[in-house]
């Protein structure tokens, strides 16, 4: 077996993948060639830093911080779902209040000026005689007086 | 509690149900994260917003399908998020901010074996090797080769967590293997360690 050959296939003998026969002559290359089987030692080396990481000591507190971080989520949640409420309906509402506040105070002020208007026309014809009177006296001879 | 009990505990709301979910599995999903993100701290924050989308989304889980199944599955697809929301904060973030994440790293990890220190340092520098080697394989490869490594998933179960047959999955891990054999042999001719 070349070297080349014994380094494509490693991973798959020490990994168990090999068919019995593969797996032995990869033994006895390894046997022999002190390069190769440094390379091997090596790779299993770094391959069983998987082995020492697996099963992770999980934090004792992970349940109690993950019933905190749902209660704060909800909260969340809760406080976002406001928000559209108050865009989609409170502010619409406040502003068509606004409106009709405006039209309403808009009625209230026009409707005394019309009651006003009917008496200064009362008033007008009143004043037609004494304008007229003005109108019948030349303006220079008012001011020769 | 049986797992039908849970899950139909679960769907009623109950909380007892859902603490005994989260006891029973935090283990498998916490090791999971972590095989895909490598960072302790952050494999434990994915890993409690994998169980907050299940107890949100029970409602939605078919009883013909194994619950670990989809758990692995919302475990893999929240990793796989985390990691890239993590790789584009990390795209503006400084040179040094990265290299300072990666010391403490290697801290956290020499300090896990304080009687001998020698082989922690060593291991800890082939952990970063490693994790290296395995981030460089492409998304599903890396997936594969981390549910049968870190959780020791036989081929037909991690078909069913990633929705493809049986041969795919022993394909990409036949390739992720080469991907890493490549890579390892490349680190060990320049002498990484
Ligand atoms: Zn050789």
């Amino acid at each position: 077996m070349k070297c080349k050959t014994l380094h494509n296939k490693l991973i798959f003998f020490l990994e168990g993948d090999l068919p019995e026969k593969e797996a032995n002559e990869m033994k006895a290359h390894l046997a022999e060639c002190e390069s190769c089987a440094a390379f091997a030692e090596d790779m299993q080396k770094t391959l069983g830093i998987i082995h020492i990481e697996k099963s992770p000591e999980v934090n004792p507190f992970f349940y109690t911080r993950l019933k905190v971080q749902m209660e704060n989520e909800e909260e969340k949640t809760r406080r976002s779902v406001g928000f559209p409420v108050w865009e989609k309906v409170l502010q619409p509402a406040f502003f068509s209040l606004l409106l009709l506040a405006g039209i309403y105070t808009g009625i209230k002020i026009g409707q005394p000026v019309t009651a006003e208007t009917s008496h200064s026309i009362f008033a007008e014809t009143e004043l037609v005689p004494f304008l007229n009177e003005m109108e019948t006296e030349p303006i220079e001879t008012f001011l020769m007086e | 509690m049986s797992e039908t009990e849970i899950i139909h505990k679960l769907k009623q709301g109950n909380e007892t149900a859902f603490k005994e979910l989260v006891e029973n599995y935090r283990n498998m999903v916490v090791n999971t994260c972590f095989g895909l993100i490598h960072n302790t701290e952050d494999a434990e924050d994915v890993a409690q917003d994998v169980f907050i989308e299940v107890f949100r989304s029970v409602e939605n889980f078919r009883a013909d399908s194994k619950l670990s199944t989809w758990l692995y599955r919302i475990a893999v697809n929240r990793s796989l998020n985390f990691i890239r929301d993590n790789k584009k904060r990390r795209w503006f973030q400084s040179f040094d901010d990265t290299i300072e994440a990666k010391k403490e790293e290697l801290n956290r990890l020499s300090s896990s074996d304080s009687e001998n220190p020698e082989t922690s340092l060593e291991n800890s520098q082939r952990a970063l090797i490693l994790h290296e080697a395995v981030d460089s394989l492409p998304e599903n490869q890396r997936v594969a080769f981390t549910l049968n490594k870190y959780e020791d998933l036989p081929y037909k179960e991690i078909s069913e967590v990633m929705n493809l047959s049986v041969s795919s999955v022993e394909s990409l891990i036949h390739r992720a293997k080469k991907n890493l054999q490549k890579k390892l042999h490349h680190c060990y001719k320049k002498k990484c360690i």
